[in-house]
This record gives structure tokens, C-alpha cells and sequence, in this order.
């Protein structure tokens, strides 16, 4: 029944002074979905980009249905039936979705002029398959980051692909989103597709797919059937140890009310939230895409105005003009998306730590090289920021430690209030564990935490209380003991009980 | 290649040191007396002016834009300044190249004021001034010279005199070099202009002004044209109204020759330094070498095209090493 | 009725008698009546033509008889020049030379006032064929070409390395002189000398002055430089004073006084030339004034004799060559400099 349809077989592929990949086997077989597993950095990929064509392999074969095939442009790939959907899709925004879906291989009428009636046409059916609410006349770039995905998946199966790749398709994707994408993901499957799935999330994995090969450092680590194993023993695979605490949650020591929030409104992304926020406490927000938790943070830190409501911080009132007042106030806002707002790359780690306060560190204007030296290395060596030196670039850090960079750059101002939004997102388990460790420290050490974030587990894990959002309101203030999985999404899809604590 | 060698060559402007090195020898098989002591000295004399107003493209650069009226600001300031010194002979050099630097702030701040405050992108608001400040030189000038007998000594000797055996020129520009290398490196001002250049939303949510920087790094610039303008009057003892005309694509080059990312956020002064080196170098050796004047133009081009993707490939070659290195 | 006709022609005729009579006295006081010749140029205001303005006082004090007089827009219109000239028919002058803002624009009128019998020609910037009676250009390529040989020959002895320092590759100007330089220094006289090299300074100031020392460099036994362009002499002068090499390295070219006094006075640049104002009002009005006299028709082939100018000869469709660019050295510069 399953049949093998791609298979890799030893393959290689080296860069000059690196082995990205080294002895690699890899199977596909239809109507499974097949996971691929491994940190950031283990290889994932540059295998999908020889599976696509992107990259030629320095060693190795690939037999498409046995034979050997080689794939030298994307187009060889596309043309056997091999189609990836990327991480961060990429799409004509000023195109339609039509456009966008035919794009490389247009339909033509024997005149040689472009059919564009018969590409509307199948751009409706396809769309039509994947139940989308679309018109294909809609341009990409009026469409939410799920709606593109969707058609992404559209333009693979216009393609007829028989092997679908999916790179992290659920990380910009609401809880309902993912629902949706997991039933088109198991109606390809019994159409006898054969999709190759790159994740993060165990709770992803165990839902979805059939099999597992595991990466690490370059190299094929494992493989098996996924409802044979257990989490733990994909872990240790992964990162070579055993994770015993996922969550190192400290007893908290909760303080007094320190920021307290009330019918902050801005029109258009939330209205009349209230909540307040203790010493020592993680306060989790919890919501789906578009919920309107960002903005609040973004509010309260400064950046965006607020159009109503009052923000009381240690009982003096404050208008939040800039974040530079913010910041003077004790606020460190770590921001969701660090390539565009948290590190700046080009500019040194020692740099990048000592920014926000430059002006503590110099005295008419000419800044204190020993001083900056001294907080550099107090707080990069706090956040266990593995670098060759303070001086090198930001850029040339892995995902992890950057965010670690921006962490220890905001700690730097001695925040009272560290807001993190989505502080673990596209972070490798190693990493993502030292930063959880770090908040709970954090917290036990008097700190008020609030942490935006899309991960239930994570929420779960992690927070004293919870606020759901949804559709920019506040539907739900949950306490550690009360909350669970099921209440939380209620909550959050906006079926809550509405109740406040 | 050993350890040493690569950590040598994983610093850009030491790809840039082995270039010129290379460019020297090439031009020394042609004309054998390029290299002699004098002539190198009378190169960095002749670069003085592009260093100066290359370090002050580079600030602008770094937060990402361009000025493309540095050309048009000296010709501005030095016609300024050499018609006082024609009209008041009395004024003292000191005082005029104050007033030359002042001249050419005035002017760098209104390019600043624009792009800060009226939030036009610095390529449209600089193509407007190289035309308006170019357009100011004539009216001021009513289309006359100002020629050496007009001109006072004390002024044509700002940049011809020496001290300790060095022509006061490259001694300037070692000040404007001195200067700006602290301020860049050792200023809240000059850490910011990096910041914004990295990453404007970054630096927005750390408290950094754009509008401050934007506004201060255009000032700059202008500062630097205007005592440019002096020395450029005061060295060929004449304002002319073409004085320095297509000089800003000569700055521009200097600094991407030195390795600044035209996007903003990257790049050294020692690198323009460099850059701008080489370009005199190439400015100097093509008069010397016997070339066609018709060949002349293109081989320029092609050097200075060719210096730029050999420093990339270069870089990229080391970007991997460092990766690899990293994942070890 | 018929009464009152006779009285009114009886009138006139006394007026006009009276006035004839009148003009007569005049005459009789000055000797013969003056050939009234007008320099009708650009606009006021502008040294160069102030210039113009002197030649024609020299030549009509030379000439006598003549009274020279100036005139000009106070813009450079060809609007101005025409109500100039629709004034100067009315007035009845003998002769107008005119340096024209427009070579088509004033053909109209300077065909009303031909046909009112005034004599018209052109100088500096001329009206085209059949809107004037006689162009006179200032100078000729190969006369340029031919003088600067000579005078760099002058300055280094007749012997030695000279090189040509000009605007940009492309200039045809430039290239006509230089093709004539290179004819010139063919001539016996000059067999000790040779043009090595020809480089551009673009009319910039910063490369010219490198390309100069760029030459210092490859010929270190340069005997002189030619720069037939104000910028390249000016800077080619500069890099020679600076470099130490003056008395050495000897320049001429074509340049202005007022930019060049400086070298000129200090003897870095022994001499240069350039067209000279004066003379091309100078020259007008003599050819103005013989033409009226009735010496020369102003026909192609016509020797006018112009004083201290010599011989000019009118050519074909009337276009005219002056004559070699005037030479300027220590002993007029000062004079000139504050002038042009």
C-alpha cells in the first residue's frame, strides 16, 4: 500500500569549511505524513533544499520511484512531482492569488497567449477543495499569513505534487488555522500524497504525523513509526540527553500590585483591557493570531498611543509617550520578531547589550568603554551567551543566542516590568529551556514577567495567572490551579466564561 | 592556510590593504617611479579632500541613506569663502575656514532638516540641493572665477604649507580622521548612527531619536563639505562654479570600496580611509601609465568594480569560515 | 483754399532750409560730417564688451571721421537688440556691428535696416548669412593651433619635450587646435622640438592639475605645456608653481588675463593668449568704416586695410578672420585682468 516515492540515499553536502550534511538516509513513501525532526542548525534545511532542487548534494543519490534522478534547478524538482511550502512563504504580494498559484508554469491556449479563464477556473477549484473563502482575484497582499499559506498549498497542488514538503507551516498559524491545516494535510494523505512535515512541536507531531526521522549536527540520527515512541525519546535524539523538566518552574514569591491596567483601548486591534501585575509574578497572555496581546504590550511600552485608558505603574499614573520614557519608568519590552526589532545585527554583541541605556554610560555624550565593558559582561555572561568574543556581530550568532543578546540587553536596564512577547518562537529546545529557566529566575528574584505567548504548553507551563484574549478583548484572568487546556481555548476562541480574578 | 592567515583575512579592510598592494605593483610594472616616497606622499596629499568628505558620506551612508550634494557643497562654501577672501583680504585664514565649515553646516542642515523633519527619502532631497546649492554658487559667484591673484597667500597656503615636512592638506585630513574616528567609535552619537542604520525599528524601541540622527548625520556631512570647500578653493587657488562636480559619486565609491553597506548599519572609517586610498591611487597612476585617455574612463570603472566584488567574495569566503567555525 | 497749400509748402521749405542750413554750419565746423558707427552687443554691463567699447574708440580717433558708439540691452535678449536697431534705422546711422544674441532672430530687422541703406555686420557672435553683410570671427583653428606652437616655442628656447594638456577627448574645438599644433611644429624652425604626449583634464580643475603632475612624473625632462583651455592652464600653472618646477616647465595657452594674472606676473606662464575684445571692436569698425567709405563692397575676397590689425580679407558668404589671438605677457596682463 505505502510505496516508497523519494528516497535519499548517503547524501552529503558540503560548504566550503562545513559539513551541513553528512550520510543521510531519507524515506517518503505515499499517503504518510512523515516528520522532520532536529534542532536548529542540524541540517533540515539543506535537505529540503536538495529535495526541492535549491542545492546539488556532494555525495549521494536520489531515487525518485527507484530511479536515480538528479535535480539540478527547482523546476527538475517541481517537475518530478517534488513541492515545498517555505517557512516564510514566498509570495507576490501585489499579485493575485491566481497569479501567485501559476506563477512558473502558466496555462496557454494554442495561441501561446496566457489562459488566464482556465487558471482563474482551477484556482477557484483549488481553492474551493481546501473549503478557502477566497476569491482568486484577491491580491496575496490583502490576505492574513494563514490565507497565504493556504494558498501556498494550493500552488503545490496545482502542480500535481506528489511529495509536498511543509517547513514549519503552523508557526504563524492560530489554533483553528492549525485545526484546518491538519484536516487538508489528512485529506492529501488519503489522496496518496506523500508529505514530508519540519516542526517544533511535539504536540504537532503526535497529532498529525506517522513517522519521524531525526537530524542532529548534520547527521541522520533515527527514524520510527511515531505512535510507537514517546516524547522523551524523541528529545533525547534530538538534542543527545534527556530533558527531565521541560517547564523549571519556581515556587513564585508574589508580591505586591505593580502595574495596573484599566480600559486600555486602541481601535482597531483591542478595547477596555484591564489587568494588573505583581511582584515575582509570570502573567501569561494567551490568544490566537490577531487576538490584539502584542499591541497591548506595544501600547504599554510606548510605541503605539493609546485612544482611552489608564496606566497606573507603582500608583503614579503615566501617559506612555515613548519608549524611551517606558524605559526610564523600568519597562524592557522584548519584542515577538527579533530580526526586526530586537538585535541589531551588524553591530557587535557588546553593542547590542549597552544600547538601550547609552546615555547612562556616557557623560557629554562620549560614552565610558569600561563601564559599557562591565554591564557587556555582566549580563551576556548571566544569559550564558556563547560567543567567540563580545565584539563579534550580532549576525553571526546562532537564532538562540540572539535572543539571548536581546534578553541580556534589556535585563541591562534593570527593568522592574519585563514584558516578552513570544520569547521561545523559532528557538531550538536547548535554548528554549535555558530561556524558560531564565524568566522563572527572573520572577523568584522579584521581577514581574509578562509573557505574550501562542504555545499552550508553554502558558501552561510557565505562567501564575493567564489572560486570554480574543478579538481584542480580555475574555478570560485564570489562576495556575484553574486553568488547563480546554478552559484556556475556550477562552480564547471566545466561548469563555468571561469570569475575572 | 594557517590560523593567523585567516584571522588576517577575515578583517575587510585588510582585504583592502592586499588590493592596494596588488594595485601598486601592477602600476609599478608600468611606471617604476610611482612608487617613489614623494609621489606616495603627494597620492595622500591628493586624497586629503575625498578622505574628509567621504568619512562625512559614510556617517550618511550608515544610517542608510545618501547625500548625493557633497559636490555641490563645497563648490557652495569654497566660492563663499574665497569671495571674502577677495572682497575683505583683512579677514584671518583661521576665521574664513571657521566660516567655510560654518557655510557648509548651514547647508548639510537644511539637506538634514528635510529628511529628518520633512521626511523626504535623502536621495530625492539631496538630488534637489546638488542642483539648488550648485544653482546658489552661480548666483553668488555671477559666473565669475576667483583666481589665484585674488586670492590672499595666507589663504592659498591653508593647505599648501607644511609642518614637520608634511603638507599641511594631509594634516588636515589626519585632524577630520582623528575626529571623526572618535566620534564614531567613542560617541553615544556615533553608536546611534550604527543602531539606526542596523535596524530603525530596533533602535525606535531602545528610545533612539531617527530624527536626531538623521538630521545630525546630514549636518555633519556638511560641516566636512564646507572645510572642504576651503581647501579644495585654497589648493587650486580657484573657485570656479564646477568646482567638485560628480565628487559625490567618488565619495559614494570610496565608501562601498571600503566595505560600507549601502543599506546602512555597516562599515568603518579606517575602511573609507582605505577606500578612498585607492581610489587616489587609481586617480593618480592613470595620467602615468600610458593608457589611451579613451581607455582611461572604463579602466576605472572596471578596477574599481572589480576591488569591490573581489572584497565581497573575499568577505563571503571568511563569512563561511566564521560559520563554520561557529558550528564546530 | 489753394492759397493755404502754398503758404504751408512755403513754410516747410523755409523750416527744412533753415534746418539744412543749420546742418550745413555743422559741417562746415567739423570739416565733413562723422560716419556715425554703432557697437550694438549683448548687454550692458559685461567687461567683455566694455572691452569692444575701447577698440571702437581707438579705431574711430585712429580713423578721424568716425564717431563710435555703443550700445546694448540691459539683457541678453534678442528682443532688446531688435529695438535697438528699429531706433538706430530711425535715427539713420551709417553703420551698426552687432554681436547677436540670436544668429536668426534679428535677421528681419537687420534686413529693414540694410534696405535703409545702413551697413551691418557681425562680430563675436554672429547673425547668419544674408542678415549681415560681412561675420568677423576672432580667430581661426589653425592660426590658434600655429600661434600657441609659437609662443610655447618661444618660452623653451625652440627645443625640448612639449605636451598638450586639453579639456575632454571629445572636445572638437580642442581637437581642431591640437591637430593644428601638431601641423605647425612640422615647420623647420621648430625641428628640435616634439609634442610627446597629449592628455584630458576633462575641464576639471582636480584632474587637469593631476594630469599635469602626472606629466612632471613620466617625462621628467618636459621642456613645456600647451593647455588651450582657461581650467587647464590655470591648474596645469598651479601644479608647476607648487611642484617647484617653475623656470623648468614652461606653459602657455589660451586663457583668461583676469584668471591668469597671477602666473602671468609671477613668471610661471611667460605668455598666452586669447582674443582680444579691444581688437575685434577695433576691427569692426574699421571694416564698417571702409565700407561706408566706399574703399571695399564687403564682397568675399576684399583686403580691408585695419590699421594696426593689418590686412583682413573678407571670405566667402562674408565670413571673416580676424586674425592670431591676442598675446598677453607681463607687460599688459595688469592692464587686461581688470578688463576681462
Amino acid at each position: 500500500m505505502k510505496n516508497t516515492v523519494l528516497e535519499l540515499k548517503d547524501i552529503a553536502k558540503y560548504f566550503p569549511g562545513i559539513k551541513a550534511l553528512d550520510k543521510v538516509d531519507f524515506t517518503i513513501r505515499t499517503g504518510e505524513v512523515h516528520a522532520l525532526i532536529g534542532e536548529n542548525g542540524a541540517g533540515k534545511s539543506t535537505l529540503v533544499k536538495i529535495m526541492t532542487g535549491v542545492y546539488q548534494p556532494t555525495k549521494g543519490t536520489i531515487f525518485r520511484n527507484g530511479k536515480s534522478v538528479q535535480f539540478k534547478t527547482s523546476h527538475d524538482a517541481q517537475a518530478a512531482g517534488v513541492v515545498a511550502i517555505h517557512q516564510e512563504a514566498s509570495m507576490f504580494s501585489e499579485l493575485t492569488v491566481t497569479e501567485n498559484i501559476f506563477m512558473g508554469h502558466h496555462l496557454r491556449k494554442k495561441s501561446g497567449m496566457l489562459d488566464w479563464k482556465a487558471m482563474t477556473r482551477h484556482t477557484a477549484e483549488l481553492l474551493d477543495k481546501l473549503e478557502l473563502d477566497i476569491s482568486p482575484d484577491t491580491l496575496i497582499k490583502n490576505l492574513g499569513t494563514a490565507q497565504r499559506h493556504m494558498v501556498e498549498i494550493a500552488k503545490a497542488l496545482s502542480v500535481d505534487a506528489e511529495v509536498v514538503i511543509m517547513d514549519e507551516p503552523t508557526s504563524a498559524l492560530s489554533l483553528k488555522e492549525v485545526e484546518e491545516l491538519y484536516k487538508i494535510i489528512r485529506q492529501l494523505k488519503n489522496d496518496g500524497k506523500a508529505i514530508v512535515f519540519i516542526s517544533h512541536k511535539f504536540d504537532e507531531i503526535f497529532e498529525i504525523c506517522d513517522y519521524f526521522t531525526v537530524f542532529r549536527d548534520g547527521q541522520y540520527i533515527g527514524e520510527g513509526e511515531v505512535p510507537k515512541s514517546s516524547i522523551d525519546e524523541i528529545v533525547r535524539m534530538m538534542v543527545g540527553r534527556s530533558l527531565n523538566q521541560m517547564y523549571p518552574k519556581k515556587d513564585p514569591k508574589i508580591g505586591e500590585s505593580i502595574l495596573d491596567v484599566e480600559g486600555l483601548s486602541l481601535p482597531g486591534y483591542f478595547s477596555d483591557v484591564s489587568f494588573n501585575l505583581h511582584r515575582g509574578e509570570i502573567l501569561g497572555f494567551f490568544g490566537l493570531v490577531g487576538a490584539g496581546r502584542s499591541e497591548v504590550m506595544r501600547t504599554i511600552f510606548g510605541i503605539d498611543k493609546k485612544s482611552a485608558g489608564k496606566i497606573t505603574l507603582k500608583g503614579e499614573v503615566l501617559e506612555m509617550a515613548s519608549p524611551g520614557l517606558a524605559m526610564r519608568k523600568g519597562i524592557a519590552y522584548v519584542p515577538e520578531d527579533r530580526q526586526e526589532q530586537g538585535a541589531i545585527l551588524e553591530m557587535s554583541l557588546s553593542h547590542n547589550i549597552t544600547l538601550p541605556q547609552i546615555n547612562g554610560l556616557s557623560s557629554f555624550g562620549v560614552l565610558n568603554s569600561r563601564k559599557e565593558r562591565g554591564v557587556t559582561e555582566e549580563y551576556g555572561n548571566k544569559m550564558e551567551i556563547k560567543a567567540a568574543s563580545w565584539k563579534v556581530n550580532a549576525n553571526t550568532l546562532s537564532g538562540g543566542n540572539q535572543q539571548k543578546v536581546v534578553l541580556a540587553k534589556w535585563l541591562a536596564t534593570n527593568p522592574q516590568i519585563l514584558i516578552l512577547d513570544e520569547p521561545t518562537k523559532g528557538i531550538d529546545v536547548a535554548t528554549k529551556a535555558a530561556v524558560h529557566e531564565f524568566i522563572s529566575e527572573m520572577a523568584a528574584e522579584g521581577l514581574a514577567v509578562i509573557m505574550v505567548s501562542s504555545e499552550l504548553p508553554e502558558i501552561l507551563g510557565m505562567s501564575d495567572r493567564i489572560v486570554i484574549m480574543h478579538e481584542g478583548k480580555v475574555t478570560a484572568v485564570m489562576n495556575r490551579d484553574e486553568a488547563d487546556s480546554d478552559n484556556i481555548i475556550l477562552a480564547a476562541t471566545g466561548h469563555g466564561r468571561g469570569e475575572k480574578k | 592556510m594557517n590560523k593567523k592567515m585567516e584571522k588576517i583575512l577575515q578583517n575587510r579592510e585588510l582585504n583592502l590593504v592586499l588590493l592596494t598592494a596588488v594595485l601598486l605593483i601592477a602600476i609599478s610594472f608600468r611606471a617604476p617611479s610611482f612608487l617613489a616616497l614623494k609621489n606616495i606622499e603627494r597620492i595622500i596629499n591628493d586624497t586629503a579632500i575625498l578622505i574628509m568628505v567621504a568619512s562625512g558620506q559614510l556617517l550618511v551612508i550608515l544610517t542608510g541613506g545618501i547625500d548625493l550634494s557633497v559636490g555641490s557643497t563645497i563648490a557652495f562654501s569654497g566660492m563663499a569663502v574665497s569671495m571674502l577672501n577677495q572682497y575683505n583680504p583683512e579677514i584671518p585664514v583661521v576665521l574664513l575656514i571657521f566660516l567655510g565649515i560654518l557655510i557648509g553646516t548651514a547647508l548639510g542642515a537644511f539637506n538634514g532638516a528635510c529628511v529628518a523633519f520633512g521626511k523626504v527619502p535623502p536621495v530625492i532631497t539631496t538630488l534637489g540641493t546638488m542642483s539648488i546649492f550648485r544653482g546658489f554658487t552661480f548666483v553668488l559667484s555671477k559666473g565669475q572665477w576667483v583666481t589665484a591673484h585674488e586670492m590672499t597667500e595666507a589663504y592659498m597656503n591653508i593647505p599648501k604649507g607644511k609642518l614637520l615636512g608634511i603638507p599641511n592638506l594631509t594634516l588636515w585630513a589626519v585632524a577630520v580622521f582623528a575626529v571623526m574616528f572618535y566620534f564614531i567609535r567613542y560617541t553615544r552619537s556615533g553608536r546611534e548612527i550604527y543602531a539606526v542604520g542596523g535596524n530603525k525599528t530596533a533602535a525606535h524601541f531602545v528610545g533612539v531619536s531617527e530624527r536626531k540622527v538623521n538630521f545630525m548625520v546630514f549636518t555633519v556631512a556638511g560641516a566636512l563639505c564646507g572645510l572642504a570647500g576651503v581647501m579644495w578653493t585654497a589648493r587650486y587657488a580657484a573657485a570656479v562654479n564646477e568646482t567638485a562636480t560628480g565628487f559625490e559619486l567618488q565619495t559614494v565609491a570610496a565608501c562601498v570600496l571600503g566595505g560600507v553597506s549601502l543599506a546602512g548599519g555597516a562599515g568603518t572609517l579606517t575602511g573609507v580611509v582605505m577606500g578612498a586610498l585607492f581610489l587616489g591611487i587609481i586617480n593618480n597612476a592613470l595620467p602615468v601609465v600610458n593608457l589611451s585617455p579613451f581607455f582611461q574612463m572604463g579602466i576605472q570603472g572596471f578596477v574599481v568594480l572589480a576591488a569591490i566584488v573581489a572584497n565581497v567574495l573575499m568577505e563571503q569566503r571568511n563569512d563561511r569560515k566564521l560559520l563554520a567555525g561557529r558550528r564546530r | 483754399m489753394k492759397n493755404k497749400i502754398v503758404m504751408a509748402m512755403l513754410l516747410m521749405a523755409l523750416v527744412s532750409g533753415f534746418v539744412f542750413a543749420n546742418g550745413g554750419g555743422d559741417k562746415a565746423a567739423a570739416g565733413a560730417e562723422k560716419t556715425k558707427i554703432v557697437l550694438l552687443v549683448k548687454s550692458l554691463g559685461n567687461g567683455f564688451f566694455e572691452a569692444v567699447a575701447d577698440g571702437g574708440v581707438e579705431a574711430a580717433e585712429e580713423l578721424g571721421n568716425v564717431e563710435s558708439i555703443y550700445m546694448g540691452p540691459s539683457s541678453a535678449t534678442a528682443e532688446g537688440q531688435i529695438e535697438i536697431i528699429e531706433t538706430l534705422i530711425a535715427q539713420k546711422v551709417d553703420g551698426i556691428a552687432i554681436s547677436a544674441n540670436d544668429p536668426d532672430a534679428l535677421i528681419p530687422v537687420t534686413k529693414k535696416a540694410m534696405k535703409a541703406g545702413i551697413r551691418v555686420i557681425s562680430f563675436d557672435s554672429n547673425i547668419s548669412a544674408g542678415g549681415r553683410e560681412v561675420a568677423l570671427a576672432p580667430s581661426d583653428s589653425k592660426l590658434i593651433g600655429s600661434q600657441q606652437v609659437k609662443l610655447i616655442a618661444e618660452l623653451c628656447n625652440y627645443k625640448g619635450k612639449i605636451a598638450i594638456l586639453s579639456a575632454t577627448a571629445q572636445a572638437t574645438n580642442q581637437n581642431e587646435w591640437i591637430k593644428y599644433m601638431k601641423e605647425a611644429i612640422k615647420a623647420p624652425e621648430y625641428k628640435d622640438m616634439e609634442i610627446v604626449d597629449t592628455v584630458y583634464g576633462d575641464d576639471a580643475a582636480d584632474k587637469s592639475y593631476r594630469e599635469a603632475v602626472g606629466l612632471f612624473e613620466k617625462y621628467p625632462d618636459l621642456a613645456g605645456i600647451i593647455s588651450p583651455t582657461t581650467v587647464g592652464v590655470l591648474a596645469a600653472s598651479k601644479a608647476i608653481e607648487d611642484e617647484g618646477l617653475k623656470g623648468k616647465v614652461q606653459i602657455t595657452g589660451l586663457g583668461l588675463p583676469s584668471e591668469m594674472q597671477h602666473y602671468i606676473e609671477n613668471g610661471t606662464c611667460g605668455q598666452m593668449a586669447l582674443w582680444n575684445p579691444v581688437d575685434l571692436g577695433y576691427s569692426s569698425t574699421y571694416i564698417l568704416a571702409r565700407m561706408i567709405a566706399g574703399d571695399v563692397a564687403g564682397k568675399a575676397g576684399d583686403k580691408v586695410d585695419a590699421g594696426r590689425m593689418g590686412t583682413i580679407t573678407i571670405g566667402p558668404d562674408g565670413n571673416t578672420i580676424m586674425g592670431e589671438p591676442f598675446v598677453f605677457n607681463k607687460d599688459n596682463i595688469a592692464k587686461f585682468a581688470s578688463i576681462f
